[in-house]
């Protein structure tokens, strides 16, 4: 199912829930909604369940408006980060609620319970509560729930949050395989953005109610649109640095104190000549070498695989990934080299890219 | 923003199916609601309106089948010029203010310090003892007061009181103030204690540790922290229970019902009830006890909106995280 | 560093002690009169006569255990005066559990219009004290009893009115704390049954109230034990004793026969008290917090 937001908005008195969203998830296609907490995503997924009714806009379900229809009408399953199952049945009594409100027959609703459950890997819990389980069992229960009555539309919201690291891996490719196998259109809100990065096929990230971009993972990374998208995917986040870019003897200088790189024509050229503009690099793009900018070890980050390494050049500090057997240590003189394809721009006032736009 | 809906025909529409579920989320919800608001209705709301009109007529149990005769606001000049009127209004004040500031508010403070000073299960009991007169029937609790202040040979008081060279007397006439109150303030000390009881515990230990490694005496924990800390609890404690005094005459009605002799014991409320329907001759003045009584009414209205203003009750609102119905 | 000891020596010792059990000395005197009143109905029942706290027998001497104040159980008024005590208990834990409940989801959850205002109206009718419109009140009951099927059944003079008029002024303290209750169950689990493809009145009934079981357990025991001693509004709103309930009728006894047979009425008072201390002995944590709950606003 196709599902289209028109100038989606939601608003309680002065307070801003959602702010005119626009956006189209295609049939079979997994969106994640991404932003920090308090961003709208949450409040934008209730309103496509039909929980909250819009204040101003449209929601299409395959064409068709659905802003008037109840919840149950609208044929969706939704999973919650509270699992919400209901402590007081059974999970087999979970499982089959949807049925049961439907006046499904008991024996094809017995039997279709235990399908799902089966799939899950919850087929022999069936009698147990929803306390006696763990929580990712509880996880697999909330989601046989959500599947038995086929949706046309999965709804997540943050789905993974409760469970423990190892738990949220697995569970997190469990649901892209059932995604990609049920092919049932499904929309993820989190606030996680390793989940949304590695799950979805489009990204929505919001901000204060707000979309800030709707784009393919890829696009997100290596293309960022907004300063705020910049910062906000990729983990350890975006180096920001603010410099002027002049042309030079037919090159392109990215300068301020005690730095200058020369960009690439083609990036360069979209940055020169308008003042004091905002250059971002990922720290994975910077690395340490015998040649380069030259500065100071300020702070030394152990994450295991790398050092995250805290670089002082004047007065910009600037993060970069090292190799732990390098050993750097506070004060060590270092030399960055900057893989000067992977820079971006941006405008200060407008905080848009100034490489990317439409 | 309200324009950008202007000329957009399918958000118009739109506008139009959210208004009808507007609606009939309303309808459904006072489904949910109708039973309790005919009830509210019918025992609340039309009663204030019957009690204000009849206390304008002279309606009584004489002219019941006449119909009604409206005499405007001469049962309140009445009530003024009543001649025991006085002595009802002094009865009131000293029932409320001694009741009070003995029991309700006083002993219920003492109460919940002890039993918050001393070991957990001990403290328990104490208040599970002291909730005793509240959960017994009020007959059968008045029942027992009334034995122990009766007269020789049978009363209680006058035999535990013998050793100690106190002569024997019918408490209950000789006394009758000391056993109203006392009789009251057993019920009413729980409520305080038990709010103050929580408003104690629910003081962070960090600050009484912090006290206590400063020097300071468990008095001074009390006085300097304790008391401070539960200023609000006391505060509506001592507004809650002064309007259910001012407005409560059941214990009185068992235990004295208002005398012994005239008018010795009676307060507004009693006579507001009495006058309207529990005469001893059979002649109910409802006219005039409504006034008595709606005056009362006045006070209660007004006092209750105060106490939600003062204590902003409207905060604990959350507004309803779904929509639809 | 000096090293000077405190005074630890016997005066010490003494004072400590002595603050130790001050709180106890004080509190067991303050509910000496309850342990007295409740002592003196143990006795008095089962004695002919008392003075003071000893039972008296014929001679006057102590002693003279009978089980004759007993006797009224084989009265059928008692057990007819019972079963009322009972209606208008029940009555009172049905009637507010599930009128209470229905209002109190619907102001908890839903979003309509008079919200606000009945919220408003439901605090300030709970430090309104009712009793003060029980002149009004026994109008309305008066008209309802000229009302043809209702009249006979909830008019004035029945038990069904006592009960009706009971259950309508605990709705304010009752609806309050049924919201209490509700405001904490998880709204996911509530979006998830209307997902799910249920009405609200189905959340209400299969997934909300479940939840809330303990609470409407302790809202029971509360209406349960205020009915069946609820004498004000029973002796306001009936007469003789054909619809009297167990504490107008002791009431009745109290004041009717002269002179007084005490023990017999004592023995009343303890039948009476029998359900109320079962409940209290048993639930007495719930009570505590039940009797202080209406007035903090939720549980």
């Amino acid at each position: 199912m196709r599902v289209k937001l028109e100038n989606l908005t939601k608003r309680w008195g002065n307070v801003v829930g959602a702010d005119h969203i626009n956006l189209e998830v295609g049939d079979g296609e997994f969106v994640a909604f991404l932003g920090p907490s308090g961003c709208g995503k949450t409040t934008t997924l209730l309103m496509i369940a039909g929980i909250y009714k819009p204040t101003e806009g449209i929601i299409k379900f395959d064409g068709q408006i659905v802003n008037h229809l109840a919840p149950k009408d609208r044929n969706i399953g939704m999973v919650f980060q509270s699992y919400a199952l209901y402590p007081h049945m059974t999970v087999f009594q979970n499982i089959s609620y949807p049925l049961k409100l439907k006046k499904v027959p008991k024996e094809e609703m017995q039997k279709h319970a235990q399908r799902v459950a089966d799939m899950m890997g919850i087929g022999h819990l069936m009698d147990r509560k929803p306390a006696q389980l763990s929580g990712g069992q509880q996880q697999r229960v909330a989601l046989g729930r959500a599947l038995v009555k086929e949706p046309d539309l999965l709804l997540f919201d943050e789905p993974l949050s409760n469970l423990d690291a190892r738990l949220r891996l697995t569970m997190r490719s469990e649901i892209k395989r059932l995604q990609m196998e049920l092919g049932i259109t499904s929309i993820y809100v989190t606030h996680d953005q390793v989940e949304a990065m590695t799950m979805a096929n489009r990204i929505a990230v919001m901000k204060d109610g707000r979309l800030q971009a709707y784009a393919t993972p890829d696009e997100l990374y290596d293309r960022p649109r907004t300063l705020f998208i910049a910062g906000f995917v990729g983990n350890p986040p975006m180096n920001f640095l603010e410099v002027e870019v002049v042309r030079e003897n037919g090159d392109y200088h990215a300068r301020r104190e005690g730095f200058d790189v020369v960009v690439p024509a083609d990036r360069g050229v979209k940055a020169a000549g308008q003042g004091t503009i905002i250059m971002g690099i990922r720290p994975e793009d910077i690395t340490l070498g015998d040649e380069g900018i030259v500065g100071e070890v300020y702070v030394v980050e152990p994450l295991g695989r790398d050092d995250l390494v805290d670089v002082r050049i004047g007065k910009a500090d600037i993060h970069v990934l090292a190799d732990p057997e390098k050993g750097l240590k506070v004060g060590d003189m270092v030399r960055l080299n900057f893989d000067t394809h992977k820079i971006q721009f941006f405008d200060p006032q407008t905080e848009q890219s100034l490489l990317w736009t439409d | 923003m309200a324009e950008t809906i202007a000329g957009d025909e399918a958000v118009a529409g739109q506008g139009q199916i959210s208004r009808w579920a507007q609606i009939r989320a309303t309808l459904g919800a006072w489904g949910f609601m109708s039973p309790a608001a005919v009830l509210v209705t019918v025992f609340f709301f039309i009663p204030v309106i019957i009690l204000f009109v009849i206390s304008l007529t002279d309606l009584s149990s004489s002219n019941f089948s006449d119909p009604l005769t409206f005499i405007g606001l001469d049962n309140y000049a009445k009530l003024f010029r009543d001649r025991f009127f006085p002595k009802i209004l002094g009865n009131t004040i000293r029932y409320v203010v001694l009741t009070l500031g003995f029991f309700n508010v006083g002993l219920a403070l003492v109460l919940a310090l002890l039993t918050t000073h001393i070991n957990r299960r001990a403290g328990f009991f104490f208040r599970l003892v002291w909730l005793l007169p509240r959960i017994t029937p009020s007959v059968v609790y008045v029942l027992m007061w009334r034995r122990i202040a009766h007269q020789p040979p049978f009363g209680i008081l006058n035999q535990l009181l013998a050793p100690f060279g106190v002569a024997p007397r019918y408490w209950l006439v000789k006394q009758p103030w000391l056993f109203v109150i006392l009789v009251n303030g057993f019920v009413g000390a729980s409520f305080g204690m038990i709010i103050f009881t929580s408003a104690i515990e629910a003081i962070p230990r960090d600050y009484i540790i912090a006290a206590k490694v400063d020097g300071a005496s468990t008095w001074q924990i009390i006085r300097d922290i304790t008391l401070p800390m539960i200023k609000w609890p006391l505060l509506f404690v001592t507004t809650y229970q002064t309007l259910s005094l001012l407005t409560s005459f059941q214990y009185i009605l068992l235990l004295t019902e208002g005398g012994p002799g005239l008018y010795t014991t009676e307060v507004w409320a009693l006579t507001a009830y009495k006058r309207a329907l529990k005469t001893y001759f059979g002649h109910n003045q409802w006219g005039y006890g409504a006034a008595w009584g709606f005056i009362l009414v006045i006070i209660g209205i007004a006092l209750s909106v105060i106490y939600l203003r003062v204590f902003r009750f409207n905060e604990l609102v959350q507004e309803p995280k779904i929509d639809v119905l | 560093m000096a090293t000077t000891t405190r005074d630890i020596g016997p005066l010490y010792n003494l004072r400590r002690f002595l603050g130790r059990s001050l709180p106890y000395v004080l509190l067991i005197i303050s509910i000496l009169p309850i342990v007295i009143g409740y002592a003196w109905l143990i006795i008095a029942t089962f004695s002919y006569r008392t003075e003071g706290l000893f039972p008296i027998d014929a001679n006057g001497n102590i002693g003279g255990w009978t089980l004759r104040n007993w006797a009224f159980l084989r009265d059928p008024k008692i057990w007819h005066v019972t079963l009322n005590s009972l209606g208008i208990a029940l009555g009172m834990v049905v009637g507010v559990g599930f009128v209470s409940s229905l209002a109190a989801y619907a102001l908890s959850r839903m979003n309509f219009a008079g919200r606000k205002a009945f919220l408003s109206l439901t605090l300030i009718l709970h430090a309104f004290p009712s009793v003060t419109l029980l002149i009004a009140i026994f109008f309305v009951l008066n008209f309802i009893s000229g009302i043809p099927v209702l009249g006979p059944r909830f008019g004035y003079n029945t038990v069904g009115g006592v009960a009706l008029v009971m259950v309508s002024l605990e709705l304010p303290l009752g609806v309050w704390l049924m919201k209490g209750f509700f405001d904490n169950i998880s709204w996911d689990m509530e979006r998830a049954a209307l997902i799910d493809g249920a009405s609200r009145f189905r959340v209400w009934w299969e997934i909300i109230l479940p939840q809330i079981k303990p609470g409407l357990a302790a809202l029971a025991i509360f209406n349960f034990l205020s009915g069946w001693s609820a004498f004000l509004i029973p002796f306001t709103f009936t007469v003789g004793t054909k619809v009297a309930n167990l504490p107008v009728y002791l009431r009745q006894l109290i004041s009717d026969t002269a002179p007084t047979n005490w023990n017999q009425i004592a023995a009343v008072g303890l039948f009476q008290l029998i359900p109320v201390m079962i409940f209290f002995i048993f639930t007495q944590e719930m009570l505590l917090n039940i009797y202080s709950g209406g007035a903090k606003g939720g549980v």
